[in-house]
């Protein structure tokens, strides 16, 4: 559609500019430095910088923390995605069906959305806590010597459950929105050539819900990898020691903690490079999501 | 934004010159710390104490988070030209604020051209050249400077039999098993890079790292892939796995509990720790010297301080400085050190302020607080003073990992050992790059 | 997809209703499984808050020995009392109210700001014929690429480098940075029908006259959608806070979170209630606004992420 449009030399501009001067100063800017002092080492206190070409990079590749770091965010990922994908659209499905209290369950099942991660978090370690958690306890009992901060796993598990835990909501709202949007006619046509709700869920439901299922991967990709830091944060309690870190968390740790500029700026360029690839990625799937529509 | 800097700085100018005329032109100097809760409390009272005690200078006391956050504004601050006139910085950040020429003015030469008299002689022989350059020059002010020693739980040794071991040969033959019998943990500590490999590198005048311990210019590498912290830690898992050692994560509290809960007889940590100790646990406690292994050493050689000292920041005006040298003079004055000695358990950093704590009779009150500073006395070696590594923060991380992985049986110590002598010496090239060698 | 889908919760039942007409027979036992799933699926949600509320209203002694608590205690005033109204954290000068403030002032100040400035943006980009509309559709829809997790230490050098640091100013501009809400309102104005601006042109209003007394009464709705959003958004950040207040009198109670559980840490017997309690107070704002505007909400959110 062609939109009427004013004319007016100045006006325009000066409607831009607050977002525009907010954009060049607080995204470009920094944007372009962090590019740029992934070529440069340079002491924190900016007394020297020498441009090194690329071997900030190649260091960080090369370092074994970094490659298990980078290994573990993508099991982290896979598993957090996988998961609250799946509980969410067996409790949207299950959603969509029931007639009693519908809007009793939709609200029970979306108003973790508000929370922050930390505060979840906050909740979590206290849940999985070895001392006082009921979660730990529950595991203790069943004969599992679950430390929560001791043993790589225990603390790698507490952070999925979590960070799975504070994304079930945000898939349950597009799930049942995405159901909602199936047509009546659909739905009724189905019913009448499959007998079995399965096949229709399988047959009709779920490929009718294939483009917002594809859009909400790569959603809960970018929460995984970049959402989750509070998470990370208060599950550490400051401390790394022998536990898990995802790459964003690298960046910080580095960056902030170690004062390493150019090598937390190299993490960066490499975790923009990773988000430009998932966002084109994303554009090709909105251009098939138009044409399902 | 240009402008708006010299709005804001005209109009704080204006009014520090309006509030400053009935003060007789005061000199006002920032300093930010990273000492929370009660610490911090008494970090405003000594501020307080220096504002009350002349009328030329005033000090604001500003905290700033946890060590590594308080470093991190203060780097910031200073390339964005706001630095505060006194930093706090950590025994690990010691490199990177030192390394970093013009970053600060040293200590020593700012209280010499400012008329405070100095000796280095006068500071206690474990602090004197912590934060000091090869050549011997004090740059940081040693602030609160702890060291690791052992605490005890005196009815649980009793119960055993058994007295507080000065050995780990001792520990592993004699007091663990008989504490372990008596149904106790026998031994945590709160810090495996600082207790269990920093001062067990100084408790036998081990060499730390090449250079001098990196006191030398140039890319030192650290001597960790060796049989003694090897031997070390190898024993430390074999305790863990016996039921004589407990750990419990890298968080300091979280292994510092059990002591205060009495399920553990022994704890390593710090001699600073020891009001927390007092006002948290229900039975009677002391704290002894940190065992050494004898199949290394005869005698035991002094340790290593730990916590931190403040840097006077560079690029301040004279009447500032000058400011800041006061300070120092007032923070170094034996009534102050003791003062801070006695409250916070840190030891006193010049042998003047020991001397009156002796003199008042504190240490017959409370022989346990002058376990850490006559451990700090003990005899010097080669590699005694200390160690200046750059990227510490990360090599002490890395340190913990491993440690982690051998404890949790992950990985073996060789294993271990070679993957943190790799990324260490990685981590202090990268260093010594970035500092433009 | 049009909006009137997506209205909860009327929508909902209407297309249950619908549903549930076209099965043919149904049984009993797979509308209990459907119960069961759906009950399980909510106490997952509900139940570890509900556990830190309970834990909120017992001892710390208690919880100590214990673990944490599925009833309801007798410390509930006395827990509150201590998280709000006594200063705490490590300077003793800042009370859980203080952080609640400065959370709302972020909470508001962050969707009322974005909602402005990027309703501006859009109605230029929208409804303006200009030299360089396509350069700065393209600055302002950039910024969707890059969270700001990786460019962080950058941006927090270049606010110090303003004085920013522990302000307000520093703590919610930086964040209105990206461009969600101006993606949102050119959507939005985009299906605005022609003829409306047609009409106010024969009337003779300008830019100004139409985007006041048109344009914003007719984006009510959106505009209240989106402010729940952001609302929600900038209430519950987390980074940027922890990075750029380190006086505690700008903590928010997310940012709080931390010193919370350094305190939490530091302690010989942790403070379980007050930690729980300030846990509670931080989660109440956000999920009482999703609750209550819960049809806008999903409207936002469904249309926004689009």
């Amino acid at each position: 559609m062609i939109k009427s449009q004013f004319k007016s030399p100045l006006f325009p501009y000066l409607l831009l500019l607050p977002q525009l001067s907010i954009v060049v100063i607080f995204f470009y800017w920094p944007a372009a430095e962090a590019i740029r002092s992934s070529f440069y080492l340079e002491d924190p206190f900016g007394f020297s910088s020498t441009f090194v070409g690329l071997d900030n990079f190649r260091d960080m590749v090369s370092r074994s923390d970094y490659v298990a770091t980078a290994e573990f965010t993508i099991i982290f990922s896979v598993i957090v995605t996988l998961f609250s994908l799946a509980i969410a659209l067996l409790l949207a499905v299950t959603a969509d069906r029931v007639l009693r209290g519908a809007s009793t369950y939709k609200t029970l099942l979306m108003w973790v959305y508000a929370i922050a991660p930390p505060v979840a978090a906050l909740i979590g370690i206290m849940m999985f806590d070895t001392l006082v958690g009921p979660i730990a306890r529950f595991f203790q009992a069943l004969g599992w010597n679950y430390q929560l901060g001791t043993n790589r796993f225990d603390t790698a598990f507490a952070m999925i459950v979590i960070s799975i835990w504070k994304q079930v909501p945000v898939n349950f709202i597009f799930f049942l929105s995405g159901l909602q949007g199936i047509p009546k006619s659909v739905q009724e046509a189905a019913a009448i050539d499959c007998a079995s709700s399965t096949r229709r869920f399988w047959t009709i439901t779920f490929p009718l819900l294939a483009p917002t299922g594809f859009f909400l991967l790569i959603i809960n990709i970018t929460y995984s990898l970049f959402d989750t830091f509070g998470i990370i944060d208060v599950v550490l309690k400051g401390e790394p020691g022998n536990n898990p870190v995802t790459l964003v968390y690298k960046v910080f740790l580095d960056g902030f903690r170690g004062n390493d500029l150019g090598g937390s700026s190299a993490q960066s360029v490499i975790l923009m490079i990773l988000v430009l690839i998932l966002t084109v990625f994303q554009f090709r799937l909105i251009e098939r999501r138009v044409h399902y529509n | 934004m240009s402008i708006r800097n010299i709005v804001i700085g005209a109009m704080a100018s204006a009014m520090s010159v309006a509030m400053a005329v009935p003060a007789m032109a005061q000199t006002e100097i920032t300093w930010w710390h990273a000492m929370g809760g009660q610490l911090g409390e008494t970090v405003n009272q000594l501020a307080e104490k220096f504002n009350a005690s002349q009328s030329d200078y005033k000090i604001t006391p500003i905290y700033k988070g946890s060590y590594e956050e308080t470093m991190t504004a203060g780097i910031a601050a200073f390339r964005a030209g706001e630095q505060p006139n006194v930093i706090q910085i950590f025994d690990a950040g010691a490199a990177t604020i030192i390394g970093a020429k013009g970053a600060v003015v040293p200590a020593q030469q700012l209280m010499s051209e400012n008329g405070v008299p100095f000796d280095i002689n006068d500071y206690i022989s474990g602090v004197r050249y912590f934060y000091a350059d090869k050549e011997g020059e004090m740059i940081g002010m040693p602030f609160n400077s702890s060291t690791p020693i052992m605490y005890y739980n005196e009815d649980a040794l009793k119960k055993a039999g058994v007295t507080p071991p000065k050995t780990w040969e001792e520990f592993q033959s004699v007091t663990a098993p008989k504490l372990k019998e008596a149904g106790y943990v026998p031994l945590t500590q709160s810090h495996l890079p600082w207790i269990f490999t920093e001062n067990f590198y100084s408790r036998h005048n081990l060499e730390f790292a090449s250079l001098d311990n990196g006191y030398d210019s140039g890319t030192p590498v650290m001597m960790m892939n060796e049989d003694p912290i090897k031997g070390h830690f190898a024993a430390v898992k074999e305790w863990l796995d016996n039921g004589m050692f407990a750990w419990y994560g890298t968080g300091w509290a979280d292994n510092q509990k059990p002591f205060n809960e009495g399920q553990a007889a022994m704890w390593l940590g710090s001699s600073g720790s020891f009001g927390g100790v007092k006002a948290a646990a229900n039975f009677s406690f002391n704290a002894t010297y940190l065992p050494y292994w004898e199949s290394l050493t005869k005698e035991p050689y002094q340790t290593f301080i730990g916590g931190a000292a403040l840097f006077a920041m560079s690029g301040k005006p004279a009447d500032e400085n000058k400011a800041v040298a006061e300070f120092f003079r007032f923070l170094t004055s034996p009534e102050i050190q003791y003062f801070w000695h006695k409250e916070t358990g840190y030891v006193p950093i010049t042998t003047a302020a020991y001397e009156l704590a002796k003199k008042e009779g504190y240490y017959k009150e409370t022989p346990q607080a002058e376990v850490g500073i006559r451990q700090l006395t003990e005899r010097a070696g080669d590699w005694t003073r200390g160690y200046r590594l750059g990227f510490y923060v990360q090599i002490r991380d890395v340190m913990n990992r491993e440690y982690g992985k051998i404890l949790s049986g992950e990985k073996g110590v060789d294993e271990a050992f070679t993957t943190i002598e790799v990324e260490s010496n990685k981590l202090l090239e990268r260093f010594s790059k970035s500092m433009g060698n | 997809m049009s909006s009137s889908d997506l209205q909860a919760p009327t929508g909902t039942t209407i297309t249950a209703a619908g549903a549930a007409a076209v099965s043919k027979k149904p049984f009993a036992w797979r509308q209990i499984v459907d119960h069961v799933v759906l009950i399980a699926g909510s106490l997952f949600m509900l139940i570890p808050v509900l556990m830190a509320f309970m834990t909120s209203s017992h001892s710390d002694i208690t919880v100590h020995t214990n673990g944490l608590q599925m009833t309801f205690g007798g410390h509930l005033a006395e827990n509150y009392h201590e998280a709000m109204l006594v200063p705490g954290g490590f300077t003793k000068t800042v009370d859980g109210m203080r952080m609640l403030m400065n959370s709302f002032i972020l909470g508001i100040g962050f969707s009322v700001g974005k909602i402005i400035i990027s309703m501006l943006a859009a109605y230029a980009i929208v409804y303006f014929q200009f030299r360089f509309a396509t350069l700065a559709f393209w600055a302002i829809f950039t910024t969707l690429l890059l969270p700001l997790e990786v460019r962080i230490l950058p941006s927090y050098e270049i606010v110090q480098g303003m004085g920013l640091v522990n302000t307000y100013t520093g703590l919610i501009v930086p964040l209105i940075a990206s461009a969600t809400g101006t993606f949102f309102f050119r959507q939005f104005f985009k299906s605005v029908p022609n003829e409306l601006i047609e009409a106010a042109r024969i009337d003779g209003a300008g830019p100004v006259k139409f985007f006041i007394d048109i344009l914003v009464p007719l984006s009510k709705t959106m505009i209240a959608a989106i402010f729940i959003i952001m609302f929600v958004f900038g209430w519950n950040q987390y980074l940027w806070p922890t990075i750029m207040t380190t006086d505690e009198s700008f903590f928010t109670l997310v940012r709080g979170i931390k010193q919370i559980l350094n305190v939490f840490i530091g302690s010989q017997i942790p403070e379980y209630g007050q930690a729980m309690a300030l846990a509670i107070v931080a989660m109440v704002p956000p999920v009482l606004v999703v609750v209550i505007f819960q049809s806008w909400f999903v409207k936002g959110l469904v249309e926004s992420d689009k």
